[in-house]
């Protein structure tokens, strides 16, 4: 029997968290109760140890484990982005979870397995690799839900993500082994290649599936029922992770199959996707309109920002030009959408633990109350319905013009009118905060903590807007194409 | 000739995880649905068997009959769950459900019978898979991803305990403050 060698650098940020992850696990049962805070700094060393793992590897183009796993541009930017969510979720944790003495140990080594899902799935190039990654996000997830255990919200929307996910995972798996049944390959590349020759019908149908079971992850309409419940009834940090980390997840996974394992047979799924954009975006925005609360506003906004990012999806075609540009435009947003949104969840947060709620009818007059919240949570939110000089303009403008290009006139104009809904929701909230009177007119304190990661978040926003060619190149730079058979197996 | 037995074997097995898996979900008692779950499971490893997957039909066996059917059972005694009759538990989306099960059934198959029809298993390739096979797959290519799912597990392991756990810490709490309530009432 002989083994490939496996090329450890290249997992080496896999093996630093996983490290990271057993010793959260393993030092909590050794903390005592008011002394379980530790938990989170541990934890951001690790996380801070697994960005060192991936900063190292910059530039690095490495497959290992016969193809199963590769180490480019595209596997790093996520991982970096990972690591960078799960920092800032932290920073968001710790004080919700000192005072609320909810398992914090547990709570800690949970995020960190589930990050690492995320990490492995940056980089997975065969089918069982991306399955396992997206269960590694999701079944933490589920538990980390249920952690608020007295409150009948967190359970009832625990229940229904775990339903959900186990449902979708079952199409997912069916889909992915009828895929394997007709190529006799679980890696993207074979996949792609002998995917064509095969009866159409069956290949639809397995894609199908395998489509179906991702819309549940990443909330597209008709299968994003459980997300509003399920943010609104998990601790608030676990929301921010599921809105963000635990969706773009999906999307990745979703990014490596489309645009590398079925390209092929783009033909037969395309229309599907361009239904489900369409659909997601329209119904996400419409009933964010109504929204009263924060989270479910959040919530709602979400599933419709995941109707853009699903755009890009429906432009796959025969041009390898405008694939790449759909691919860069979905990259660019995934990754803008994740830093926004968790900023916009940040200043919800921050905001309720001092004193607030989360109804958007306390929100007036937070600019008198607090004017660095009120102006954080403004940049988000502008950000997320694409206002100018902030980088989620620049989001939807490379979504807006990669259909252009494709020659998708219809979608370019759902998603216009989609803008203007979303902004509609957005800016009253905006409005509320600045030019209504205040009720209480008690000062909110934000902690310092929480405070810099969202100033950070904001200045990023800012600074990709000013100078795109940050974002620009990074999605440039982040190209998912086989490279052909000579870079098989590379060893150490 | 060979090929004749083992088609012969294959629809009887069929036929038993067919009637048993409509048992799953029809039987009124809880105990008699995981009862069937056992023999649908066996029927598949069975089939497992005449592909000659050694390694997966012994896995099933184990793991699905011998731990998660068993682990499901204890679960029902243990938390005295309703074990009588349920019919109280279906709801008025049954219809529904059937005509959606219905219809991925008959879409599935169609382009299964579509696609394969004709098509023989030449017995000798799919004899090639043995558990020496399988296993040197397992610790070599796909060695990440079971790593993980040891993560995984361990994940699942853990959210398991915390959910299950009593919060001795909460639960105190909240009678403290119910006494102390009572207490300031008793107080005015």
């Amino acid at each position: 029997m002989n083994l490939p060698p496996i090329d450890w650098h290249a997992i080496a940020p896999e093996l630093v968290l996983t490290a990271a992850a057993c010793l959260v696990l393993v030092v909590d049962l050794f903390l005592p109760d008011e002394a379980k805070w530790i938990a989170m700094p541990l934890s951001a060393a690790g996380l801070f140890g697994t960005l060192a793992a991936v900063v190292s590897l910059l530039g690095a183009e490495r497959v290992t484990l016969a193809g199963s796993f590769e180490v480019n541009d595209f596997a790093l930017l996520f991982k970096a982005l990972f690591c960078v969510i799960g920092l800032i979720i932290l920073a968001l944790s710790l004080d919700y979870f000192r005072d609320g003495r909810y398992h914090q140990g547990e709570f800690y080594f949970l995020l960190l397995c589930a990050l690492l899902g995320g990490v492995v799935m940056a980089s997975a190039r065969d089918l069982i690799s991306i399955f396992i990654a997206i269960e590694t996000i999701s079944i933490p997830g589920i538990v980390m839900a249920a952690l608020r255990k007295g409150d009948v919200r967190s359970n009832e929307g625990s229940l229904k993500f775990f339903l959900f996910s186990v449902l979708s995972s079952a199409l997912m798996l069916y889909g992915m082994s009828l895929i394997y049944g007709v190529t006799g390959s679980t890696n993207v590349d074979e996949i792609n290649q002998v995917l064509p020759q095969q009866h159409e019908g069956l290949v639809a149908v397995s894609v199908f599936f395998v489509v179906i079971g991702f819309a549940f992850k990443v909330s597209a309409v008709p299968f994003h029922f459980w997300a509003p419940d399920t943010y609104e009834g998990s601790p608030p940090p676990v929301a921010a992770f599921l809105a963000s980390a635990s969706k773009i997840g999906g999307f990745v996974g979703l990014l490596v199959l489309m645009f590398r394992a079925f390209p092929a047979v783009a033909e037969q799924w395309r229309p599907a996707f361009a239904v489900l954009a369409a659909l997601t975006m329209t119904v996400g925005n419409l009933i964010a309109l109504r929204q009263q609360h924060i989270i479910r506003l959040l919530a709602y906004s979400g599933v419709a920002q995941s109707g853009y990012m699903l755009v890009g999806f429906a432009l796959i075609g025969a041009n390898a030009d405008t694939n790449s540009q759909a691919f860069k435009a979905t990259v660019i947003y995934i990754v803008i959408y994740g830093l926004m949104d968790l900023g916009a969840f940040a200043a919800a947060i921050s905001f309720a633990r001092r004193g607030g709620t989360y109804f958007i009818s306390d929100y007036s007059g937070l600019w008198n109350r607090s004017p660095a919240l009120a102006g954080l949570m403004a940049a988000f939110l502008l950000s997320l319905a694409g206002v100018p000089p902030l980088a989620g303009a620049w989001a939807k403008l490379f979504v807006f013009l990669a259909s252009i290009e494709a020659q998708v006139y219809w979608l370019a104009v759902v998603m216009g009118v989609n803008a203007v809904i979303a902004a509609w929701y957005y800016l009253a909230v905006v409005k509320r905060m600045f030019f209504d009177v205040p009720e209480v007119s008690e000062p909110i304190e934000t902690p310092y903590l929480l405070r810099a990661a969202m100033g950070l978040a904001v200045l990023a926003l800012v600074a990709s807007f000013v100078y795109p060619r940050l974002v620009t190149d990074l999605a440039d730079r982040s190209v998912l194409e086989s490279r052909g058979a000579d870079v098989e197996l590379s060893s150490p | 000739m060979e090929a004749a037995w083992q088609e012969g074997l294959f629809f009887v097995f069929a036929t038993v995880i067919t009637v048993s898996a409509i048992g799953v979900v029809t039987a009124r008692n809880v105990i008699h649905a995981a009862l069937f779950l056992v023999a649908t499971l066996i029927g598949a490893a069975c089939i497992y068997i005449l592909m000659f997957a050694e390694f997966v039909a012994w896995a099933q066996v184990l793991v699905y009959v011998g731990a998660i059917v068993v682990l499901m059972l204890f679960g029902l005694m243990l938390t005295r769950a309703p074990i009588g009759k349920y019919g109280e538990y279906d709801n008025d989306q049954k219809g529904l459900a059937a005509i959606v099960a219905a219809a991925v059934f008959g879409v599935t198959a169609w382009v299964l019978i579509d696609s394969f029809e004709g098509v023989e298993l030449p017995t000798d390739r799919v004899a090639a898979t043995t558990s020496k096979d399988v296993g040197e797959a397992i610790f070599s290519s796909y060695v990440l991803p079971f790593e993980l799912v040891s993560v995984l597990l361990l994940a699942a392991l853990v959210g398991a305990v915390v959910i299950a756990r009593r919060d001795e810490r909460v639960t105190s709490r909240t009678i403290d403050a119910a006494r102390r309530e009572k207490a300031r009432e008793e107080d005015v």
